[in-house]
């Protein structure tokens, strides 16, 4: 997909003004409440015009002010998920699927309607109305419908915002196997840094109408991580659980994790906070940390007043923070071998 | 029945002709100034918007007054477009359907609005958003949303027509078997000193013919709730 | 509160006495519509040789008006363009036969655009549209009916006739146009008529004379006033009035 956008657009005292070109699968719009993504989400797709500028897809001109170019909504061919799933309440959930399908000329279609339902799993769902469908259950319809419209770009308005934690990573999947299985780029709209990094490659950061910066949405988190208490989060896919006394014993590349909380699902998505790592120089005899692993430091950066390591561990790579003392101390730098110890209580399990 | 006239059942035949014809003939109007009102901003919206609603909160007798001096043989319309078309609208049926409609517009406009308003905008978008071109729109998502208010505005412009005497007299005229309806045969009657027992008797029809229209208004409304 | 309730009656008690007190010279008619212009007349020429007197007339058709009566409405003189409604307010003993008197005469007209080509009573069926006054309750619709049946051509005017509800809306209706033409008294097109005129006097042999009977109520035999304008209603001075306004007198 590429995506060239440069407009400007007066709401009241809002004035919208970017210009910026993005190639990808996978882009994200991150930004504070209120910063215009929805708007320019709106103007993207058609649904908002535009004062002046111009709009570009894949090579097509969707709006060109000075030309006098203003594609219809209709003819974009765009799918959007809302925040919230506005699903057509006089329709099944089929008849809602099928809505953009119907209007997708037959040589278009190249996303089966069987293939949808399997991946979304909502086979069940057909025949049913909507109004006593669960929160998830509707979202994951209203993405089966705007996938089946046979878009060209994929339009996702903070599609995750408005569901619980446990729900959000559960949808989450839903999303990426469609679009991945299917081929569909998206643009994912969101103020949470933790679903960009989920579901972006590269994030264009929209602050006030106007875009500050185009990075990566670890770039953001790692920019950020000195300004949060939290810290940064390291989110670490774990698979097959044992039950070990009080703990779970998961898989974590090659090596294992103890964590306190956990299910007997066989993966499960957990977060980890750069302040809950300790570093230790050598290996410390006993330490009542569950979770003691060898790693080899790749490399430092800086945040705030803070050092953020990125840590080659035997399962995989984390992220640790400590203070610049702490680093000068520890004579921390690329290549250094450290211990780090985690406490089993500090992993949050997401999914 | 007992002592209804040939006239009398004439009269209640043209009621239910003259209600049932203005509310059919209203209804795409009624749904076009509705829509215009609801999704389009144009200069001029509160003209129309006045316009719609003026037949509410005039007298009938001066909307039949009015109607009669346009469409009449003197009038601007009646002159100038009518009779060289040979069309003849003053005292005939659809002169009274013509009083009725106009009588009722507000009432049907008013009912599809409060509907049609009430539509989540999303919906529309999403509908554009996957394809669907205005008139697509219209027919498979504003008519079934707001199709409560659309059956709503008819009944209530039905039972109006039912009952409408001031402009009907004036533009249509009291013709016994051509425009004399319910309201109109009622009120030759109770000027009549001989007719009380008759003005009676079709007083009782035409409260008769309103509880059948309500309770079935009633009932439509309940039906749709459930299937939703 | 009570203050109030008081007050108001007390206001309204002098109202009501002050009315009764003026009612006292008032004389109320009900006339036929067609009636209109003579009546006023000659209420008008009563009243200035007889100071105090008011006359508070009510024109409209004459079964609505014995209606009225028979309801309650005050009235001290009736003027009827038939006998059917004097006589219903005889049976229901609201006018004494020995208060009743003929006033006038009257003929039955089609009166119409001066281009319209009818001659005859016959020639009407053909028309498209025909105003006559509503014969349940207009007694000129009444005769006018009459001559259809006598004619033979009621049946072919069904659907045909525009009911007025009294004479001189019949005639309103023949202005403006809308209809063909209208059934209406001599009388009436010659005083008021402005774009009409008579096309064809409707032969005697197929209606009843057209008589207006008046007469006084038992409230208006009651009052001298009352009485007295009857009398001057039959005397010579009003017979020329009438004769004036175009109303046959016998």
């Amino acid at each position: 997909m590429k995506l060239r956008v440069a407009i400007q657009k007066r709401l009241g005292n809002f004035f919208l003004d970017t210009d910026f070109s993005v190639d990808g699968e996978k882009v994200g719009i991150f930004g504070p409440s209120g910063g215009g993504k929805s708007t320019l989400v709106g103007l993207i797709a058609g649904l908002i015009r535009p004062d002046t500028g111009s709009i570009t897809l894949d090579g097509e001109t969707l709006f060109d002010g000075s030309a006098g170019i203003n594609t219809r909504t209709e003819d974009r061919h765009m799918g959007m998920v809302f925040q919230r799933p506005s699903l057509f309440p006089h329709l099944s959930v089929k008849g809602n699927l099928l809505y953009g399908y119907k209007r997708c000329a037959p040589e278009k279609r190249k996303i089966a309607f069987d293939d949808v339902v399997e991946v979304l799993e909502i086979g069940k769902l057909l025949e049913r109305g909507v109004k006593h469908l669960s929160g998830g259950e509707k979202q994951r319809v209203a993405i089966g419908r705007a996938v089946l419209r046979n878009p060209r770009l994929l339009l996702l308005d903070e599609p995750l915002s408005a569901l619980d934690d446990s729900l959000k990573f559960h949808i989450v999947p839903f999303l990426k196997n469609v679009c991945e299985a299917f081929r569909i780029p998206y643009l994912f709209i969101s103020h949470s840094l933790l679903e960009m990094r989920i579901m972006t490659d590269r994030t264009l950061h929209l602050v006030n109408g106007r875009i500050v910066e185009e990075t990566t949405a670890e770039d953001l988190v790692r920019k950020h991580m000195g300004q949060s208490m939290a810290g940064y989060m390291n989110l670490i896919r774990l698979s097959e659980p044992r039950q070990v006394d009080a703990l779970y014993a998961y898989t974590w590349g090659d090596g294992q994790l103890l964590t306190a909380s956990g299910d007997d699902r066989p993966e499960g998505l957990f977060e980890l906070s750069s302040t809950d790592i300790m570093l230790f120089k050598s290996h410390p005899e006993a330490i009542s940390a569950r979770n003691l692993l060898k790693c080899v430091v790749v490399d430092t950066f800086e945040a705030g007043n803070r050092i953020g390591i990125n840590l080659d561990c035997s399962g995989g790579r984390l992220v640790a923070e400590v203070v610049r003392q702490a680093a000068d101390e520890l004579g921390i730098t690329a290549g250094v071998e450290v211990y780090a110890a985690i406490k089993a209580t500090a992993f949050r399990k997401l999914s | 029945m007992l002592g209804f006239t040939p006239a009398d059942y004439s009269a209640m035949y043209l009621s239910l002709k003259v209600a049932v014809t203005a509310t059919l003939l209203s209804l795409p109007f009624g749904f076009a100034v509705a829509y215009l009102m609801t999704y389009r901003r144009f200069r001029g919206r509160i003209a129309v918007d006045v316009a719609v609603n003026l037949p509410l909160t005039l007298p009938p007798v001066v909307i039949g007054y009015l109607l009669l001096i346009l469409l009449g043989h003197n009038g601007p319309i009646g002159r100038w477009v009518l009779e060289p078309l040979g069309i003849k609208l003053i005292f005939t049926w659809k002169a009274a359907v013509i009083a009725t409609a106009v009588v009722g517009f507000p009432l049907m406009v008013r009912s599809i609005r409060t509907s049609m308003e009430a539509i989540d905008l999303r919906l529309v978008h999403v509908s554009r958003l996957l394809g669907a071109r205005r008139l697509d729109r219209i027919i498979t998502v504003i008519v079934p949303l707001s199709v409560r208010g659309i059956i709503a505005g008819s009944v209530l412009m039905f039972a109006r027509g039912l009952g409408e005497f001031g402009a009907t007299i004036i533009v249509a005229g009291n013709i016994p078997g051509v425009t004399q309806t319910i309201p109109l045969a009622i009120y030759e009657y109770v000027s009549s000193p001989k007719g009380d027992i008759m003005a009676l008797s079709l007083c009782a029809v035409s409260i008769s013919i309103s509880v059948v229209v309500l309770v079935f208004h009633e009932w439509l409304g309940r039906h749709i709730v459930r299937s939703d | 509160m009570k203050g109030v309730v008081s007050g108001s009656f007390l206001v309204l008690t002098i109202l009501a006495l002050s009315v009764s007190l003026s009612c006292a010279a008032d004389v109320n008619l009900s006339v036929a519509a067609s009636l209109r212009e003579v009546v006023t007349e000659l209420s008008d020429n009563f009243a200035k040789k007889n100071p105090g007197v008011k006359f508070l007339n009510n024109f409209g058709g004459s079964g609505a008006l014995a209606k009225q009566i028979e309801n309650g409405a005050p009235a001290d003189l009736f003027f009827s363009a038939n006998t059917e409604w004097m006589d219903y307010l005889k049976q229901r003993r609201l006018v004494e036969d020995k208060n009743i008197a003929t006033f006038a005469y009257n003929v039955l007209v089609f009166a119409g655009k001066p281009d319209l080509k009818v001659s005859k009573l016959q020639d009407v069926a053909r028309l498209n549209k025909i105003a006559i006054g509503s014969p349940a309750s207009v007694p000129c619709g009444q005769y006018t009916v009459e001559a259809f049946k006598n004619a033979g051509i009621e049946k072919q005017l069904e659907g045909k006739l525009v009911m007025a509800r009294d004479v001189r809306e019949t005639l309103v209706y023949a202005e403006r146009g809308e209809v063909d033409g209208a059934f209406v008294y001599k009388t009436d097109v010659e005083e008021i008529a402005k774009s009409v005129k008579i096309l064809f006097v409707v032969p005697q042999e197929y209606y009843s004379r057209v008589s207006y009977p008046m007469g006084l109520t038992l409230a208006g035999g009651k009052k001298a006033e009352a009485v007295a304008f009857f009398t001057f209603l039959r005397s010579a001075e009003a017979k020329a009035v009438l004769a004036k306004h175009g109303f046959p007198i016998k």
